[in-house]
């Protein structure tokens, strides 16, 4: 074979045997470079050839960093082979050993993503992503070869899958590819993209433990470890947001993982500068602690309501055990606007998380001992990728997951972006789904900046979220967050020239009843709605308000008609009409609405609620609270009928929160929940 | 020559408490420099910096009593034995201790 001429290539050397087929060094001529020449296993089907050879030069076209290029892909006298870039260095499967430091995994997970990322979004899906696939170049860059070689495997059925498992042993190369098939190929089916996601959470896994995370003396029992089988624990010293990344790549369920290469990338490179100094035993989080002395701390117990109060230059703590007194702490976060506010009481845990913005950026923080101490992180853990190049400014929304994923959370932020962590806030990932989506470029900022500022959570169905934009409208997902539809049909714009627009509403607040989650109400700049449809269609339902401009919204605890508005007078006089600062409650879904006032300052006070500055807690009777930008927060027991002024004095109030203490987190509606049924129609376009 | 950062008191709890940093290297730029104190005290860094890499707006470095955002930003040159300052703006963020420093601090980090 040496010397063979194939025409402008002469071959010099031979490199290896891989699966497929030969490989050599070879000399071209014409360009005076050396490449690498690969050709493919004989004794293929015409098909199969044919199928090889199209995915070839489909692969031919990635150009990336983190891939290995194909130059050509060539035939002599029946014989097929494929040029590529000659890569000077070591698979990545010669260097783990015993496992490699965890800033390498992270690095070279990124940018393997990265490449997975870059092939997937041109339709090019690897199949036969394995440590032996991938070289390390001494300058530190991770090169993905074979890229498209495997797609033979994806159209087999389940026959053919056995006689293929059964060749692979019998060549003795069963570690080499079938230790990273999904399980979902190896059920027979066809497999996607996220097959390449489950491949490279296997080879992350095996960078870090030094071995496979699925292991078998004999195909059955290989096959049946990743099929059913749990990977052994990672060795103590991979960090926990780095383990989590793996263990959701490795996900049984594809459904389960990574949506797209980019998200994992995004997570990667998230927990790579997210693990910057290794965490102190022993704390919360693994996260330095802020502890707040010289303020006197709430002392909190079981069945305690609690006020989170988020104002311009701190957060403010209330608890109360009849809802009549109420003990008072802060401020935290001296100076910095918390325009955030969350409590998790999921699992057992009674967690309070806060953001943080000022001159030093944007941080979520949280406490699990009422404030005492809150986490730190060195590094701000919600980040945008570098490509983007966009900058954090606010965190305007936490939100826990469903109680049925308690390591699960959402932020909202400014630039308009969702962010979701699935290890209980330490490590978080940019929701690409929706960041990518082709209406993102024409949102346009309100008066408070571009931001998504409300997340809610379908809790019957795990696949469904609603988001709510500045001006950008309402987006609702049906797939857990990889493709997104505007939801904005009825709903009227006023700084447009278009009154109805697909997108682009300035959206101030929804809200959803959990026994209900079909149904919507919104709060818009200018105009009340209501949608009976999963946000399909909205209708107006600003029946006897003062004025429709406002920003907050509440939902009633227990009754799924009953709704709490604060109306302002308008865009221009943005404070309470007629300088009386009222609620508006509906208890007919928008039917009709009542005022009310009693207790509330009813002359001269030009007041303004803003979109996070009203709530509810879970009692019965349910208890309705307010802020205010002037510093004053209210609070009713009974359901809004009287208020009191719980305090006053307070700098600009921005958001409150109000949560029962080892309550369950979500109300029990007194209801049947009934199953919605997804809408019919989807006319926004579908992104991969 | 080494160089020194003067630490603002809202970071010092990054610093290990300390007002100032003496980095011992001889960076070539202020990039050069920042990146030298973050190495030794990365809680700064986000504090300081976006995730694009660019001081953040309210935030002002300075070498000797030059803003560097007048004398090439990120490329300024560093000579030996200077005194970088990082000062929020006028905008917010200096803390009492900043303003009197025998003032006791309220706030505490561990």
């Amino acid at each position: 074979m040496i010397d063979r001429v194939l025409g402008r290539y002469v071959i010099v050397s031979k490199l290896g045997e891989g699966g497929m087929g030969a490989v050599y060094r070879a000399r071209d001529q014409v360009l005076q470079r050396d490449v690498a020449l690969k050709f493919l296993a004989q004794g293929l089907a015409q098909d199969a050839q044919r199928l090889l050879l199209a995915e070839a030069r489909a692969a031919s076209a990635l150009s990336h960093p983190n891939i290995c290029t194909v130059h050509e892909v060539g035939e002599v006298d029946g014989e097929f082979y494929i040029v590529m870039e000659l890569i000077d260095g070591k698979p990545l499967s010669a260097l783990i050993g015993s496992g490699l430091a965890y800033q390498a995994i992270m690095r070279y997970g990124a940018q393997i993503a990265g490449a997975l990322a870059h092939a997937h979004g041109r339709n090019v899906i690897h199949r036969d992503l394995k440590s032996a696939n991938v070289i390390v170049t001494p300058e530190g860059l991770a090169k993905v070869l074979d890229f498209g070689l495997a797609r033979r495997l994806a159209g087999l059925g389940k026959d053919e899958v056995t006689r293929t498992l059964e060749h692979l042993e019998s060549h003795g190369s069963l570690s080499g590819t079938l230790s990273y098939m999904p399980p979902e190929v190896l059920c027979g089916q066809p497999g996607d993209h996220r097959g390449d996601l489950w491949a490279l959470g296997v080879m992350l896994y095996e960078a870090a433990a030094g071995h496979l995370p699925f292991r078998g003396q004999t195909v059955f029992e290989l096959s049946d470890a990743i099929l059913h089988g749990a990977p052994p624990p990672l060795p103590a010293r991979i960090p926990p947001g780095l383990a989590s990344v793996i263990q959701r790549c490795l996900a049984k369920e594809p459904a389960q993982r990574y949506q797209r290469a980019g998200e994992l990338q995004a997570a990667l490179e998230a927990v790579q500068s997210a693990v910057f100094t290794p965490a102190p035993a022993g704390e919360p989080h693994g996260l330095r602690t802020t502890v707040h002395r010289g303020i006197k701390h709430l002392q909190v117990r079981d069945g305690d309501t609690l006020l989170l109060v988020g104002t311009m230059k701190g957060v403010f703590l209330l608890r109360s055990q009849s809802r009549e007194r109420w003990d008072v702490a802060g401020p935290y976060f001296h100076g910095q606007a918390a325009y955030a506010m969350a409590y998790d009481g999921r699992a057992g845990r009674h967690r309070l998380w806060a953001s943080n913005v000022g001159v030093w950026g944007a941080f979520l923080r949280c406490s699990d001992d009422y404030g005492r101490t809150w986490t730190n992180p060195p590094d701000a853990p919600i980040r945008f990728p570098a490509e983007s190049g966009a900058t954090l400014k606010n965190i305007w929304q936490v939100c826990p997951g469903r109680t049925s994923e308690p390591e699960v959370m959402y932020c909202g932020v400014e630039p308009a972006a969702l962010y979701e962590s699935r290890d209980d806030g330490e490590t978080w990932s940019l929701v690409r789904g929706l960041f990518d989506h082709p209406h993102r470029p024409r949102w346009a900022p309100g008066a408070g900046g571009l931001t998504l500022h409300t997340i809610l959570l379908d809790p019957q169905n795990s696949e469904r979220m609603y988001v709510a934009i500045s001006a950008g409208g309402v987006y609702a997902t049906e797939d857990g967050g990889r493709t997104w539809q505007a939801r904005n049909r009825g709903v009227r714009v006023v700084h447009t020239p278009e009154k109805y627009p697909e997108f682009g509403q300035c959206v101030h607040k929804i809200a959803m009843h959990p026994a209900r989650p079909e149904r919507l109400f919104l709060q818009n700049h200018w105009g009340l709605y209501r949608s009976d449809n999963c946000g399909e269609c909205w209708q107006d339902i600003a029946n006897g308000v003062p004025s429709d401009f406002g920003f907050a919204m509440a939902m009633h605890p227990h009754n799924p008609d009953c709704v709490y508005i604060v109306p302002i007078e308008s865009d221009e006089f943005r404070c309470a009409p007629e300088g009386s600062l009222r609620v508006y409650r509906t208890r007919n879904a928008g039917e009709s609405w009542e005022a009310l006032a009693r207790g509330l300052p009813q002359k001269g006070a030009y007041e303004t609620v803003l979109r996070d500055a009203l709530t509810v807690d879970s009692l019965s009777p349910a208890g309705v609270y307010l802020g205010t930008r002037s510093g004053q927060l209210f609070g009713s027991a009974d359901e809004g009928k009287t208020w009191k002024k719980l305090l006053d004095g307070l700098p600009p109030i921005v958001c409150v929160k109000a949560a029962v203490v080892g309550a369950r987190p979500a109300s029990r509606p007194p209801r049947t929940a009934r199953r919605s049924s997804p809408p019919k129609k989807n006319k926004a376009p579908r992104k991969r | 020559m080494p160089v020194a950062f003067l630490i603002p008191g809202a970071l010092r709890s990054f610093a290990g408490g300390q007002r100032q940093v003496v980095i011992e290297a001889t960076p070539a730029t202020v990039a050069d420099a920042l990146a030298e104190l973050w190495t030794r005290h990365p809680g700064i860094r986000d504090r300081v910096a976006t995730e694009q890499g660019q001081i953040r707006e309210h935030i002002n470095v300075f070498v000797g009593n030059e803003n560097i955002r007048d004398t090439g930003g990120l490329q300024t040159p560093v000579e030996d034995g200077a005194e970088i300052s990082i000062i929020p703006a006028i905008s917010g963020g200096l803390t009492k201790e900043d303003y009197s420093p025998r003032l006791p601090a309220s706030i505490i980090e561990k």
